[in-house]
């Protein structure tokens, strides 16, 4: 390999077929009389541009458009010679880091020899080892392409906000369950909105036996095993599900507050006394109107009881998960929107509640497609006010632009898997900390299961890795017309 | 197709690199062309009443040669050059073709005269006369190796196509020091014995009429045709072997000077003309076949950088650059040797 250019932070290399790189390879570029390098990541391969190669593919071409049959006697061999030089590439690098006494900076600002540097591939054990891409409670993501182990801190997910995304099938389910797993195994709290009932298995291996984080496992269905009394509730929630949940007007808001302060008083905190005081309440008709269909949609949803004992007490389940880890998964599976949304509500509020009281440290939140049930000022809420009180999201999508701009900027870590559409392509190299020509140019050409890992959880050295296969049982599979015919 | 010259050239050339103490090379890219022998016009005649051609279409086989040399080096004992031959043919709607090389000669005025008199030997069994008393410069080496090497192609393309047309690149003028008479009439006589009919097309000539070139007349009459000459003596010891035509053979500006064997009668002279254009596609009154020749023997920029990649690999010789010095005295001015 010969370094032929430098612009900007942009490396071009010559590269001669011998020399296999492929895109999102590390080189080191070493220039020994200055006596540092650039690690630099491929993240194009490109024909170089060779004088005469339109003449030699033209001439091959002329017999209208066949091949032209013929031999050539050829016996000094200069073929693989013309071959060789005809098939050297161009690599487009992205310089990450300047390499100076085995300590890593963030410049390109210096210029290596052209003629005397060496370029060599590196591989991703020394570059993990160079970036300390390491720690106390690893987290073994997968594997990359030589076959080394791409292996990350918990801790670098903690207090983060990541995004996992990428096209249907391609793996991003597959990594947030072997995230969660890990989080757990170190004894940490995980939430998780499971809107296809995909995560409810993850106590199960495989064949379908208890795995070791069986009793960590707390699967919670709504108006199944998950149901509230009013009286557990604090009117802070009820109003958050019904302004934001239910769109109950402020007015009618108002009026609720006296009606829940009255019921409160009375120690009747019930649906029952609650279904029969609306009717009753002296105000406006339209005010009692709003009120009463509100309550019909909260009886309907069948997430509240008056019955205590058919409570679930969440907070219970967050106390057991504190004390030895577990995830908590909301299966929003067969739940309505107005449904989802109430639980959604209910469940930010209460975990906002536990933290601020300090009831829990942290939490990580697993959300996905959390447009389809986060409300508006969540999203601002959960990159700044929430992040403060101890709850880090992970968001994970398929569709980029279902999440809010302001969400990638602030991302600090993103797991990218493959993308073919240019919009979507857009949307996601939006994020602070990320080029637009590496999420371009990689995830354009990750094959399904490999994940482009951005971000402080690789310390800024984009990696591409397989993701680890996972014994867990399968759930939330695709029910098919043809499958049995098949 | 006889490859014992192939082997030769290959032997002469691994030789000549491997043989040579270089300690490097420099870069200089020419292309030769084969000079224009000097012609006598005085009785040189021309007929302006066109022979009108009608195609025959009758499957016979076309076949054409052609050679390109190149010298993709000097070093600080001579140059380093690079022939390169292709035969094509084309039988039964399909054309075919072989290549020969490219072979690559380090040649000095040391083992000048011994490479090219041992490819001569070689190949026809001797050596030319001349030759052994006027050996070629070191400039003319390129295209004296590449003659030679395209000698023996037609030679054995005569010797190997029956009743077929044969074209040649360039002239049938003979007598020259890298051409003898008795070579070419031997060729010639070749291809005649086996029923074939030689055609050589010349892309440039210096033959005029009234001082006008006579590929430039201009003709009312609708192409394909051709115009006959008559009278054309060259300085001996140089003969012309061929009928010289002017050859428009399609619409178009293009027209060329056209020698057929004269040793064919010349009614012959012209149906092999019309065959040619039964049998081959002619686009710009050029022979597809004889053009493919060209295309598929001419050297490429990234064959020359291979070929330099070879050298450098096989003989570990180290390429620099010399500096330019119409560029390095004139600046932007200077536009390089190629235009000097």
């Amino acid at each position: 390999m010969k370094l032929y250019r430098k612009e900007g932070n942009i490396l071009q290399i010559l590269s001669f077929p011998n020399e296999t790189v492929e895109k999102g390879d590390y080189l080191l570029v070493e220039d020994p009389e200055a006596n540092k390098g650039l690690i630099a990541q491929v993240i194009d391969v490109q024909f170089a541009t060779i004088p005469g190669v339109l003449e030699e593919l033209l001439r091959s071409l002329p017999d209208g458009g066949e091949l032209i049959q013929g031999e050539d006697v050829d016996p000094l061999e200069i073929a693989p010679h013309i071959t060789y030089i005809q098939d050297a590439s161009l690599l487009i690098c992205k310089i990450r880091a300047t390499v100076e006494n085995e300590t890593l900076t963030p410049s390109s600002s210096w210029l290596p020899s052209r003629s005397q540097s060496t370029i060599k591939k590196l591989p991703v054990p020394t570059l993990l080892k160079l970036a300390k891409i390491n720690g106390k409670l690893p987290i073994t993501l997968g594997s990359t392409k030589d076959s080394s182990l791409l292996t990350v801190d918990a801790s670098s997910i903690d207090g983060r906000l990541n995004i996992i995304t990428g096209k249907k099938e391609t793996g991003k389910s597959h990594l947030s369950k072997l995230l969660m797993s890990s989080l757990v195994s170190y004894r940490a709290t995980v939430v998780i909105f499971d809107l296809n009932g995909e995560y409810v298995s993850l106590g199960m291996s495989s064949d379908g036996k208890r795995n070791i984080n069986y009793d960590k496992i707390h699967v919670l269905t709504p108006s199944q095993n998950f149901k509230v009394a009013l009286k557990q509730l604090s009117l802070r929630i009820l109003l958050g599900i019904l302004v934001h949940a239910l769109h109950l007007p402020g007015t009618s808001t108002r009026e609720f507050r006296r009606i829940w302060k009255e019921l409160r008083e009375k120690d009747k905190l019930t649906l029952r006394e609650l279904g029969e005081i609306i009717p009753n309440w002296n105000c406006n008709q339209h005010v009692r109107d709003a009120l009463f269909s509100r309550y019909h949609a909260l009886v309907n949803c069948g997430f509240f009881t008056d019955n205590i004992g058919e409570a679930a007490l969440l907070e219970e389940v967050i106390v057991k998960a504190k004390e030895q880890g577990g995830a908590i998964v909301i299966n929003l599976k067969n739940t309505s929107t107005i449904d989802r949304q109430i639980v959604v509500e209910y469940i930010l509020g209460k975990l906002l509640d536990t933290l601020t009281a300090g009831r829990l440290k942290a939490t990580f939140l697993f959300a996905e497609e959390a447009h389809l049930y986060l409300r508006e000022t969540y999203w601002d809420d959960i990159v700044t006010r929430m992040r403060h009180y101890g709850i880090f999201t992970t968001f994970i999508t398929n569709q980029p632009d279902t999440i809010k701009e302001s969400i990638y900027r602030q991302a600090d870590n993103i797991f990218l898997f493959n993308f073919t559409n240019e919009h979507d392509l857009d949307v996601v190299s939006r994020a602070a900390r990320v080029d637009a020509e590496t999420v371009r140019s990689i995830a354009r050409d990750l094959p399904p299961h490999h994940c482009l890992t951005l971000g402080k959880v690789v310390h800024d050295f984009p990696i591409v890795a397989r993701v680890k296969a996972l014994d867990i049982k399968t759930m939330g599979e695709t029910r098919l017309f043809f499958a049995e015919m098949n | 197709m006889d490859t014992l010259l192939p082997k030769q050239f290959a032997d002469l050339s691994l030789h000549s690199l491997m043989q040579s103490h270089i300690h490097s090379i420099q870069l200089n890219e020419q292309v030769f062309q084969q000079p224009i022998p000097e012609e006598h016009l005085e009785s040189f005649r021309i007929e302006l009443e066109p022979i009108l051609l009608k195609p025959i279409c009758d499957g016979k086989i076309v076949a054409a040669v052609d050679t390109s040399t190149m010298k993709i080096a000097e070093t600080n004992a001579g140059i380093v050059l690079a022939v390169r031959g292709a035969t094509v043919w084309k039988q039964n709607e399909n054309y075919r073709y072989t290549r020969l090389g490219p072979f690559i000669f380090h040649v000095t005025d040391d083992n000048k005269n011994e490479v090219y008199n041992a490819l001569e030997r070689s190949y026809f069994s001797s050596i030319n006369g001349q030759n052994r008393q006027n050996s070629p410069s070191l400039l003319q080496m390129p295209t004296r190796i590449a003659t030679l090497l395209e000698r023996w192609q037609q030679s054995m393309l005569t010797k190997t196509i029956q009743n077929g047309l044969i074209l040649f690149d360039g002239s049938l003028t003979a007598g020259t020091p890298d051409t003898p008479t008795h070579r070419m009439k031997e060729t010639l006589s070749n291809g005649r014995n086996r029923g074939n009919v030689v055609l050589a097309f010349s892309k440039m000539t210096n033959l005029r009429v009234h001082g006008c070139l006579i590929t430039e007349l201009k003709l009312e009459r609708r192409p394909p045709y051709l115009l006959e000459t008559t009278g054309l003596r060259l300085k001996p010891p140089m003969v012309t072997l061929g009928a010289v035509y002017v050859a428009k053979l399609s619409k178009g500006n293009c027209a060329f000077r056209l020698d057929i064997d004269n040793g064919v009668p010349s009614e012959s002279r012209v149906k092999a003309v019309e065959r040619l254009l039964g049998n081959d596609l002619v686009s710009q009154s050029y022979p597809e076949t004889l053009r493919l020749a060209h295309i598929l023997c001419t050297f490429t920029a990234n064959e020359v950088l291979a070929m330099r990649h070879f050298i450098t690999r096989k003989c570990g010789l180290q390429i620099i650059n010399r500096p330019d010095m119409h560029k390095l005295l004139f600046g932007p001015f200077g536009k390089g040797e190629s235009y000097s």
